[in-house]
């Protein structure tokens, strides 16, 4: 893969929780506007990678890396590791849905503005636009354009964890990184997520750990094993 | 665990419940049987028209009125000076101190936590001395001490509760604002805060019940016999537990102990009242940070 195709470069990655190596030297380049999945056996630290991509490793204790990511966002090469690029604002740019779908206790209509609220975007008008938009692209608006007062708890698993891709596609991110996003889901909801991620990936870049592979040869376009970080591509096949 | 041996711990727990709850509704019943009886205007207002009481134009010599104020005002004074200083300190043991330091306070306020009250109120006599002796006479024991020394007193389960609650968010919650872009503060303030709240109100509940309660720190601090209907921090008051704990070691006869378990039942209503208003609060708050439209 030459630059113009990648989104995501990482050189020569180290990750240590506490007294254990976890990544020992990855090196690795992910293709935009594609869906590469992540593989590899329980405690490779694939999850662990996808915090390094938007720093959220940074707010775990005992937790520290060396190494360099750079991300196109903006349409510019970002080291996002130098200095200079706001971490609020990588983590605007570079989305995270977690493995268990976890709505913040509100509404759903809060659920998804809480990302705009937190940005400074005030503009009641501009919210409902978004909110809207951000629940027809996670295939849920209709579902829910009824309820949107309604708590987002009593929503079902597959419809939270779709809620909480809505939320992370409000902000309009550039790369989606999502770990194991229907671990904890039946096979319907798996099903409607599986193309909801096909969907997605013609305006972001998606990563994605699973632990499934018949799911990874359903949806990925190349796949990276853990530990070592080894790319495969996937199929030719047209998704 | 075998089968037999599961179900025997249930059973157990089950009685432990029961019995908790048993012992709790018989002391209910028996004060509302001892007390309801002698509950009437005139054991609360004595011999003063109670519009007048009420209206603070007229001291009630004789009745639990100035008490019942001078309770209210305790508490309420005891929760204004305890909350902020708590929950602010809980917050920086959740999320700021570092592991050496939290090891260092939890103790200390494990400590703190198990000061005989007694204590805490010759502390607040200490006090109340070295203020009178060197910034100004008219400092005494009076209601605004006693409120500083019962803050002091329930500091720590504020303290923990706050941390606990904070503490017992699961992790990828504690995440997900952050990974949507979230400062520190917006996290705490717009996630973690609001959804600590109901564990936040069990130490705002127990430190009302010890402040409403308490009689060794107020006996030391500022509490009289008869003060009448407080108008002063600065000066004495009346209080519920302690005209309980007179009446009950000093009573002339059958009649005037009931008037104490009237005054008991009083001060549980009065607690209860306070209970069920932080309840609302927190309610209210939860609703505002996050369900409202």
């Amino acid at each position: 893969m030459n630059d113009e195709q990648a989104k995501i470069k990482v050189t020569g990655l180290d990750f240590f929780y506490r007294d254990r190596h976890v990544l020992k030297d990855l090196n690795v380049r992910f293709e935009r506007n594609a869906i590469t999945a992540l593989v590899g056996p329980s405690g490779t630290g694939k999850s662990t990678f996808l915090y390094t991509l938007n720093r959220l490793w940074e707010n775990i204790p005992g937790a520290r890396m060396r190494g360099t990511v750079e991300i196109i966002l903006g349409g510019l090469w970002r080291d996002i590791y130098a200095g200079g690029y706001p971490v609020t604002e990588l983590r605007r740019r570079v989305g995270l849905v977690f493995q268990t779908p976890n709505p913040l206790p509100m509404s759903i209509r809060k659920n998804v503005a809480f990302p705009l609220k937190l940005a400074g975007n005030r503009d009641r008008r501009l919210l409902q636009d978004r909110i809207e938009q951000a629940l027809q692209a996670a295939y849920l608006w209709d579902e829910v354009k009824d309820r949107l007062d309604d708590d987002a708890r009593t929503l079902s698993g597959g419809q939270q964890q779709r809620l909480c891709i809505a939320r992370a596609l409000v902000l309009e991110p550039e790369v989606l990184l999502m770990d194991e996003p229907t671990s904890s889901l039946d096979a319907a909801a798996t099903e409607i997520i599986e193309t909801l991620l096909v969907a997605l990936k013609r305006r972001f870049t998606v990563l994605v750990v699973s632990h499934y592979l018949d799911q990874v040869r359903r949806v990925a376009d190349a796949v990276v094993t853990f530990p070592d970080g080894t790319v495969v591509s996937n199929s030719t096949e047209p998704r | 665990m075998n089968r037999f041996r599961e179900k025997a711990l249930i059973g157990v727990s089950w009685a432990c419940g029961i019995i908790l709850s048993g012992i709790f509704f018989f002391l209910v019943a028996y004060l509302a049987r001892q007390g309801a009886g002698v509950i009437d205007l005139k054991l609360v207002f004595g011999e003063t028209p109670p519009l007048e009481a009420l209206l603070l134009r007229q001291r009630v010599f004789d009745g639990l009125f100035p008490a019942m104020v001078g309770t209210f005002l305790l508490v309420c004074l005891s929760i204004v000076l305890a909350v902020p200083l708590g929950v602010a300190t809980g917050i920086y043991m959740a999320e700021y101190a570092g592991a050496r330091v939290k090891d260092l306070f939890n103790l200390v306020f494990d400590v703190l936590a198990g000061i005989p009250s007694i204590l805490v109120g010759l502390f607040g006599f200490a006090l109340a001395i070295f203020l009178h002796k060197h910034f100004s006479n008219r400092i005494q024991p009076c209601l605004l001490i006693s409120a500083l020394a019962l803050a002091f007193l329930v500091l720590p389960y504020i303290i923990r509760t706050t941390q606990a609650a904070l503490e017992g968010i699961p992790g990828e919650t504690r995440l997900t604002a952050l990974a949507l872009g979230a400062t520190k503060p917006q996290n705490l303030f717009h996630v973690l805060i609001p959804q600590s709240l109901s564990g936040m109100l069990s130490g705002l509940i127990l430190a009302i019940g010890r402040c409403a309660e308490d009689t060794a720190v107020i006996m030391l601090t500022g509490v009289v016999v008869s003060a009448g209907v407080p108008t002063s921090l600065l000066g004495p008051y009346e209080a519920l537990p302690f005209y309980i704990y007179y009446i009950s070691s000093q009573y002339a006869g059958p009649e005037e102990l009931l008037r104490g378990y009237g005054a008991s039942l009083i001060l549980l209503l009065l607690c209860t009242t306070l209970f069920f208003a932080a309840f609302l609060i927190k309610k209210r708050l939860t609703y505002l940070a996050l369900y409202r439209p």
